[in-house]
């Protein structure tokens, strides 16, 4: 069996690190989820917290008093948004850890609550974690690469440039997840909607949203209240034919319940005026505040992409 | 399964955006506009189903229903899918923001594809019309799948194992899609057939 | 055609007609006619109560007079015009329509948007617009719930924030579809003292005579699509045959609402002993295993602190909900074998928790026993085999798209064997009156035919606990009395949860009384229910209904002698 290389590609050590790092916090995540629980009486395995759906800016949560709390959010969904895509498009490990760290830095300053985060990271994890596991094994080996021989006749070849590669698509994906939580959990989900229409997704787009966003809700308790009448006349869902058809019957209640309710909601809706249109009563005003906040922000993006493109490979190659 | 943010290129996410807006406007424009916040009701009602998870021997997968949707909603299953995957994405970042494109096209255009095969057998005997179901929405998922694998390997050559490994995991996925769906299309049938027929707010697949 | 049984009176009204209906039916799309030759006039200020069985048409005529379902043949005048597109725009203004589920009038994210909705609609400048939001949702007693998401609301207070999105609009005509159903004790009266105070032309749609009583004062009774009756409402309830015939009839509930409210034990020696139907049900599913288990008679049940130790124990159990908030505290309880327990309390008091732990599908802290086993692992995970629950909504229970599939569910989750559930789904249905329905969609059913079914499904399975949450919302008289006889014939242990106290008193023993977590009380049912005090303690009025009933005997005593008198002079 061959040794370990004594030296690394530095870019794959940073890989290695940042894989720590990720599962480090999704464990930490995890660990205050449990430990939360354990304050109360235990609730794991309950039938009607399945399916559970987090609410996004809820008027509480709105109320917090963090700069992005106070920040127009039409500029700032434009400015995150740029930033998530500039964030997104970096080619350098180094520099996805700086959108990483900024993005880190923006979620702290807006103070919600960090368990929401965990919950977003946990549910990128198992897409990510296959990066991690299948990169090294796939990558076409480039000259330049460390390949790890491992086993007997060294049947399992891992290279180590696929971990860098697996890293640098998680530094991405984390960046722009953990700016989600200060891009929209710092107003209400409704002014969120609002200001899109303003700057100018179709109106008819955004009342589908909110309507969407309302009847998630509902029809979660429905699915709840089925399965748990399902329960306790003894399902436990399996892999046989039987579950199958008892999980067809399940979704299949769900939607004819939802076109039943299509029908009164929009009944509901005529009876009280409704021609087409939503009404709107949310005004909007930038202050220069505002704008200056929003061109930092674009000054960052940029200043991110020029690290990307030009300083670190010039400087640092 | 969704693509995360920092897989696809810029130029490729951008582009999907941009042919997911257009889609997302011939679907808006097929659409009767007081039929709207009934798509809506009812797209919420597919997000739900979405986060059913099915148990398959050891673990468990969710549905992804493209084709489910593109049968019940035809032409505006595009729209409904696309808001699912934006409201996923906002709370859960079940897929990426800037790849919200590509999942829009990758779970809308195989329901679209449902829809207008499904289209030719709304007027068959209920026994073929139940087969033609379960076999279309088994089919959008391999569509989706494929449009997946081709997403994941415009990333480059590095990227070509994933998309293999992506495509072979959702084997399981469609033969499990297709027996729900039959089950669900029998139960509507018999509940509620006017779901399947012609519905008079739905616009017409074709 | 129909004579009608009591005499109509020709009203004089002075006011002008709000109304006309002239000759109007409407048939839906899928070809059922729901209205058939409807002709009414309904003038300013009336307050009328349409009456009828499910399914007689009653919401599609509240459908037609709100200008949803244009009507197929026939005209409406509404204040003495017919329906023109512009004249609809103005009639959404004037009628408001609360529909039966709060959740289809609530689509906004927050209660102020929704009440809002209507408003800025109708083009009411926006500073006002609050104004008057905010006034009426402080009139339906939701000041401090403006902002939050409908979702976050009890079903109550939803109820009373889709009746004030409707109010803030100040309508002249108020329609209200089934507005009790399902309703706290504390939102109906609130709602009532509301509707009282309500000014404008009122139409309710109920199957409540007592909420009704003292509300309105016509009577429209629907059958078939038809108007059947159409009188004074004091008249329709002293006739006692015609509420019978339209399924109406709630003078059952006098036994136990008579004067004071005192609890007749007549009911403990009802003659149980199993009717010949049940015997051979019995048989047919094997002579170890009855309906509902080998149990005592009733006679010989087992008094709580006997030599044979209790069925069911509680000891200081506790449940908190993920956000902290705790619904269960300290709870402790015995029920011996066969015993009838009723879980009686005000909202939010704890009852629905305490049964979803009692059925294992909640679980909090301390100690809960079954037959002298403590309840957890795999003896929690194989509850369902011991302890049934009926829902509220009987339609949250229907998973299949047969009847005979809906009882066979659990029983195929026993694992019976097919013949033996072939046999058993027979027995369960003929038990609930639900002969040769197996093929039908439970869907299809009435709600009352519904409750009976998700009741078979769960009785097929022979629970030893049988766990009923409020039994009787939403359905007639005439259902709840047949429901009352077939839960007379349940033997397994029952704990009923219920604001009713009809069902509460004829069915159970005991009742314990929930406030905010905690058990308070834990007396007989007779002694509960005259103890005034305690009601008034902890929010449950039913004095006043004990007043309607009394008044409502009353006026059919009088009736009854008056038709001796009557026909006499008739002949």
């Amino acid at each position: 069996m061959k040794a370990l290389p004594l030296h690394w590609d530095p870019l794959a050590a940073t890989g290695l690190g940042l894989a720590v790092f990720l599962t480090v916090l999704v464990a930490v995540g995890w660990f205050r989820l449990r430990k939360r629980g354990q304050g109360s009486p235990r609730r794991e395995g309950e039938e009607t917290e399945r399916w559970a759906v987090p609410e996004l800016g809820t008027h509480e949560q709105a109320r917090g008093r963090s700069i992005f709390h106070r920040w127009d959010p039409r500029i700032k969904i434009a400015s995150l948004v740029f930033f998530a895509f500039c964030a997104a498009s970096v080619d350098q490990l180094g520099v996805a850890c700086v959108c990483c760290a900024i993005s880190c830095a923006a979620l702290l300053t807006a103070g919600t609550p960090l368990g929401f985060a965990a919950k977003r990271i946990a549910a990128m994890a198992g897409f990510l974690a296959m990066f991690f596991v299948v990169m090294p094994l796939t990558v076409p080996v480039l000259p330049g690469d460390e390949v790890v021989q491992l086993g007997e006749a060294g049947w399992i070849q891992l290279n180590l440039r696929g971990f860098s590669v697996a890293a640098l698509v998680a530094a991405k994906a984390l960046s722009v997840a953990l700016l989600m939580e200060p891009l929209f959990r710092t107003c209400t989900f409704a002014r969120t909607v609002n200001a899109l229409a303003r700057m100018g997704l179709p109106e008819s787009l955004c009342h589908m949203l909110l309507i969407m966003y309302r009847y998630v809700f509902v029809f979660r308790h429905e699915i709840s209240r089925l399965w748990v009448g399902m329960g306790v006349r003894g399902f436990r869902p399996g892999t046989n034919r039987r579950s199958f058809h008892a999980l067809g019957n399940f979704l299949g209640m769900l939607f004819v319940r939802s076109l039943e309710r299509t029908e009164r909601v929009y009944e509901a809706m005529l009876c009280r005026g409704y021609s087409g249109r939503f009404p709107v009563r949310e005004g909007f005003h930038a202050r220069p505040k505002d704008w200056a906040l929003g061109a930092c922000w674009i000054a960052l993006s940029m200043g991110v992409l020029i690290l990307d493109g030009w300083a670190v490979p010039v400087l640092f190659r | 399964m969704h693509i995360s943010d920092g897989v696809l290129p810029t130029q490729v996410a951008l582009t999907c955006f941009a042919l997911s807006a257009g889609c997302v406007a011939v679907s808006l424009k097929k659409t009767h506009s007081e039929d709207l916040p009934k798509v809506a009701v009812m797209t919420s009602a597919f997000f739900v189903a979405s986060l059913v998870h099915v148990p398959l021997g050891p673990t468990s997968v969710h549905l992804l229903l493209p084709g489910l949707v593109g049968i019940f909603l035809g032409w505006s299953s595009f729209l409904a899918i696309f808001l699912g995957l934006v409201l996923q994405c906002l709370l859960f970042q079940f897929g990426g923001l800037t790849a919200l494109g590509a999942n829009g096209l990758m779970m809308g255009l195989p329901a679209w594809l449902a829809a207008a095969v499904f289209h030719g057998f709304r007027d068959a005997s209920s026994r073929t019309r139940l087969l033609a179901g379960a076999v279309v929405s088994g089919g959008g998922v391999v569509v989706a799948a494929l449009i997946l694998a081709v997403l994941l390997a415009t990333g480059g050559e590095d990227f070509a194992g994933v998309a293999k490994l992506a495509l072979a995991a959702h084997v399981p996925v469609v033969v499990l899609e297709a027996v729900i769906t039959g089950f669900v299309l029998a139960f509507v049938d018999r509940v509620k057939p006017e779901l399947l027929g012609r519905s008079p707010w739905r616009s017409e697949a074709r | 055609m129909h004579l009608q049984a009591i005499p109509c009176p020709i009203r004089t009204v002075s006011t002008p007609s709000v109304f006309r209906l002239e000759g109007v039916d409407y048939v839906y799309p899928n070809g059922r006619q729901a209205l058939r030759h409807i002709d009414l006039s309904i003038h300013e200020g009336e307050r009328i109560a349409v009456l009828g069985h499910n399914g007689s048409g009653k919401t599609t005529l509240a459908r037609v007079l709100s200008g949803l379902a244009p009507p197929t043949q026939g005209r409406v005048l509404f204040q003495g015009d017919p329906l023109s597109r512009e004249r609809l725009e103005d009639l959404r203004q004037r009628v408001g329509f609360l529909f039966q589920d709060p959740d289809d009038q609530l689509f906004c994210p927050t209660v102020l948007d929704d009440v809002l909705f209507g408003l800025l609609n109708f083009q009411v400048p926006p500073k006002e617009a609050e104004e008057r939001a905010r006034k009426a949702l402080a009139a339906m007693g939701l000041e401090a719930e403006a902002h939050r998401a409908p979702h976050h609301l009890s079903y109550g207070q939803r109820k009373r924030a889709a009746l004030a999105a409707i109010l803030a609009l100040e309508p002249d005509v108020l329609i209200l579809d089934e507005p009790t159903a399902n309703m706290d004790p504390t939102s109906e009266a609130l709602l009532s003292k509301v509707l009282k105070d309500y000014p404008g032309t009122l139409i309710c749609i109920s199957h409540d005579i007592l909420f009704l009583y003292g509300l309105c004062t016509r009577a429209v009774v629907l059958q078939a699509g038809g108007i059947h009756h159409d009188t004074s409402f004091e008249r329709l309830i002293s006739h006692r045959a015609s509420l019978q015939e339209h399924g109406l009839d709630f003078t059952f509930r006098f036994q136990c609402c008579n004067g004071n409210g005192s609890h007749e034990h007549g009911r403990r020696h009802r003659a149980i002993p199993t009717s010949p139907e049940l015997i051979s049900e019995q048989g047919a599913c094997g002579p170890d295993r009855r309906l509902v288990g080998a149990l005592p008679k009733r006679g010989s049940k087992v008094h709580p602190g006997s030599a044979q130790g209790f069925f069911l124990e509680m000891l200081g159990f506790s449940y908190a909900y993920g956000d902290g908030t705790v619904a269960l505290e300290n709870v402790s309880f015995q029920v011996g074998r066969g015993e009838r327990l009723a879980l009686v309390g005000p909202n939010g008091a704890g009852k629905s928790t305490l049964a979803a732990c009692l059925a294992g599908i909640r679980w909090g802290t301390g100690q809960y026993l079954l037959d002298g086993r403590k309840v957890e692992g795999a003896f929690r995970r194989n509850l369902w085999r011991h302890v049934g629950l009926v829902f509220q909504d009987s339609a949250d229970q229907m998973v299949c798209s047969r009847c005979g599939d809906e009882v066979a569910f659990g029983l195929r989750n026993l694992g019976w064997p097919e013949s033996r559930i072939r046999k058993k789904v027979q027995a369960m249905l003929h038990w609930a009156g639900l002969e040769g329905f197996e093929d039908r969609v439970p869907q299809h059913l009435s709600g009352g035919e519904r409750k009976r079914l998700a009741l078979a499904a769960v009785l097929a399975m022979e629970p030893e606990v049988l766990i009923l949450d409020e039994p009787t919302a939403g359905l007639d008289p005439q259902t709840e009395q047949k429901l009352l006889q077939l839960l007379d014939e349940v033997e397994a242990t029952l704990v009923l949860i219920s604001h009713d106290v009809c069902f509460v008193s004829m069915l159970t023993d005991r009742t314990l009384l929930m406030h905010r977590g905690r058990i308070v009380d834990d007396l007989p049912t007779g002694k509960f229910l005259v103890d005034r005090n305690l009601h008034s303690l902890y929010g449950l009025d039913f004095t006043y209904y004990n007043r309607c009933c009394r008044e409502i005997q009353d006026l059919q005593e009088d009736h009854r002698t008056n038709a001796v008198t009557e026909t006499a002079d008739l002949r």
